[in-house]
């Protein structure tokens, strides 16, 4: 018997359903597809902002400093011990940070001062590619600051206004100053564009009079496939004495939903393939149930069970293959269109946070085999359910009673 | 009528000071676990609304001043020539590296008017014969303190002893007088002590150098641009 030639006619007999069927399915995977490459694509940039605008892979504190992070809390010998990072094959750099008021006109704000090391810094992360107006801090600009977005709405200020910053100095005498802000930087974090305010390292050790010390090391990974926890354990055996943690213990949040996300996905898949599977069974079981006396006939001229089980069986998986290209072709279109130009949610939300981490509010999809691929895979395994009852349904029929049987 | 007395005395003790207005010169030092400090300040006041404070020593700070007016505090800076209005983010912040926060500037006001004062011990204590109030906030004043236990001499009312007791009844700062002399024509304590209770090691120290009272100064003299003129 040939059951695909069959099943391929019985197909198009009611080509109607078949096509709403399919469509349906079609439609399903399209937007699994779609979702999966939008959410891989929301994973990636928290994780990159994360990581690579500002915490680094592994960061070394002083006890302490976290929970209460105050002036007086430092790495003492901060320059030596980025020195023999970079020796055993790490980028570090260290961080100086103090609290103020910044002063615009008539407005202010409280700001965290963050003094940058520029050689080592651009070394770590990448927020000197992040500058949405203006410029990077450079040596040769002592005075030049570059401020978080927020912050720099908060005070009303563009690239080449002034900016006074007043605070309390390690030796308690009023820090104050004059600075010009250089560039104001995109989204990074929600604490960094409400309250970033990123100076050269030396213009920071001159107003907070702080000659030594760093109050924070960042730590990256040459190689990013190195195991986190073994490049940690090694980042605290050099800095011994200090609080050394990666991003994952100061990001548990985020660590844990990028943990989720997978399990998000196939969950997502599951909900809107059970409505799927809903009409797969009601399109097969109408199409057995017209179809009972000609079943039964069959199955009088010796067609056996598992024939007919077979024949219910591919009848469906021409439909899902089907549906497959046409989700295959779509989804991979559209979300590989939007990883390409992004969606514009600038209209909706100003600034999106996740888990404390800025998002840009372009959302970018990022299509990966896995994202393609699963919603496609469950497409099948989800349609071979549905179908279980109907072939069953076929493959008892007793021929007496169905050529019997009134519609 | 204990209540009564009570309120009293205290406002004789709150007018010692301040007179309608007055003129001081007085040093700051202050201690901390990370620095010593010490400063030269000139100080004016008018009323209770309205003081102005600058720094005349250490030479790189000279000329930094504060303004105090009404609610708000404003800071000039020499070294930028800026004025700048403290937000309400930095009043719990130190006031030029001191133990006071610029709320206490803010928040100096009559203990008269945001407290309700009962003598809690009259008589004998270290040899000196005191008075000792406790003063516990109106129900709308806007207070930091849980109570204030005010000690003074009985003769003459001079405080001798401030405790500071935050929301949950602990101590949090204690303030002493010490070094009765006579300033502005009055005897007057000369020297005020800030120890905060979680830091005994640290301190702020007042010592007032010259004071006088009633100095008839104009409202023009507590202004911006007059902030900027010093």
């Amino acid at each position: 018997m040939k059951i695909l030639s069959m099943a391929s006619r019985n197909v198009v007999r009611n080509w109607r359903r078949t096509l709403v069927t399919t469509l349906a399915m079609g439609f399903a995977g399209f937007i699994m597809i779609f979702f999966a490459a939008l959410t891989e694509g929301l994973l990636q940039t928290s994780e990159r902002n994360a990581v690579s605008m500002n915490l680094g892979d592994v960061q070394i504190h002083a006890k302490g400093y976290r929970d209460d992070p105050d002036l007086y809390k430092r790495i003492d010998n901060a320059v030596d011990l980025v020195g023999k990072l970079q020796q055993a094959g790490f980028h570090a750099t260290q961080r100086v940070y103090g609290f103020g008021l910044a002063a615009a006109g008539s407005t202010s704000a409280g700001v965290q001062l963050r003094g940058v090391n520029l050689t080592n810094e651009v070394t770590v992360t990448q927020i000197h590619q992040h500058v949405m107006q203006g410029d990077w801090l450079a040596d040769t600009d002592p005075k030049g600051v570059v401020i978080g977005r927020k912050l720099a709405r908060t005070l009303g200020v563009t690239p080449g206004n002034e900016v006074v910053i007043i605070g309390q100095a390690t030796d308690g005498s009023m820090a104050n100053d004059l600075y010009t802000v250089r560039g104001i930087l995109k989204s990074i974090s929600d604490d960094v564009d409400r309250a970033g305010f990123f100076m050269v390292e030396h213009a920071f050790r001159e107003l907070m009079v702080l000659p030594q010390g760093a109050h924070e090391i960042a730590v990256m990974r040459h190689d990013h496939s190195r195991d986190l926890d073994s490049a940690t354990a090694q980042v605290a055996a050099l800095a011994r004495g200090y609080e050394t943690m990666n991003w994952r213990q100061l990001r548990p949040v985020i660590a844990r939903i990028l943990d989720l996300a997978d399990a998000q996905t196939i969950i997502m898949i599951l909900i809107t393939y059970v409505a799927v599977a809903m009409i797969v069974l009601n399109a097969m079981l109408m199409s057995v149930f017209e179809r009972i006396r000609e079943l039964g006939i069959m199955k009088a001229l010796g067609v056996t069970p598992w024939q007919l089980t077979l024949l219910v069986y591919a009848e469906t998986m021409i439909q899902i293959v089907t549906a497959s290209i046409i989700a295959f072709i779509s989804g991979w279109s559209v979300a590989h269109y939007y990883q390409e130009n992004g969606i514009d949610l600038s209209a909706i939300a100003s600034s999106t946070s996740f888990g404390g981490v800025a998002m840009d509010p372009i959302w970018h999809a990022h299509v990966t085999t896995e994202s393609v691929v699963i919603p496609i895979v469950f497409l099948f395994l989800i349609g071979a359910a549905a179908v279980i009852y109907p072939a069953i349904k076929a493959a008892i029929i007793q021929p007496v009673k169905a050529i019997h049987y009134h519609l | 009528m204990s209540r009564k007395r009570a309120k009293e005395i205290l406002r004789q003790v709150d007018d010692m000071w301040r007179g309608d207005s007055s003129h001081t010169i007085f040093t700051m030092q202050v201690k901390t676990a990370h620095y010593t400090r010490s400063m030269r300040l000139e100080g004016w006041s008018k009323g209770k609304e309205k003081t102005l404070v600058r720094i005349l020593v250490p030479l790189k700070e000279k000329g930094t001043a504060t303004l105090k007016s009404r609610n708000s505090i404003y800071t000039y800076l020499p070294k930028t020539d800026r004025t700048i209005r403290l937000t309400s983010g930095m009043m719990m912040g130190s006031w030029m590296g001191s133990h006071f926060t610029n709320d206490d500037l803010v928040k100096e006001s009559r203990m008269e008017d945001d407290y309700d004062p009962t003598i809690s011990f009259e008589g004998q204590r270290n040899n000196q014969n005191i008075i000792e109030f406790t003063l516990i906030p109106k129900a709308d004043a806007a207070v930091v303190w849980g109570k204030v236990v005010v000690t003074v001499l009985a003769n003459g009312y001079l405080p001798i002893i401030q405790h500071y007791y935050d929301e949950d009844m602990n101590i949090a700062r204690t303030m002493t007088f010490s070094n009765n002399k006579l300033l502005g024509g009055r005897l007057l304590p000369s020297v005020m002590r800030v120890v905060p209770a979680d830091k005994p090691n640290e301190y702020t120290e007042l010592v007032y150098e010259k004071l006088e009272l009633d100095t008839k100064l104009g409202d023009a003299f507590f202004s911006l641009a007059r902030l900027k003129r010093m």
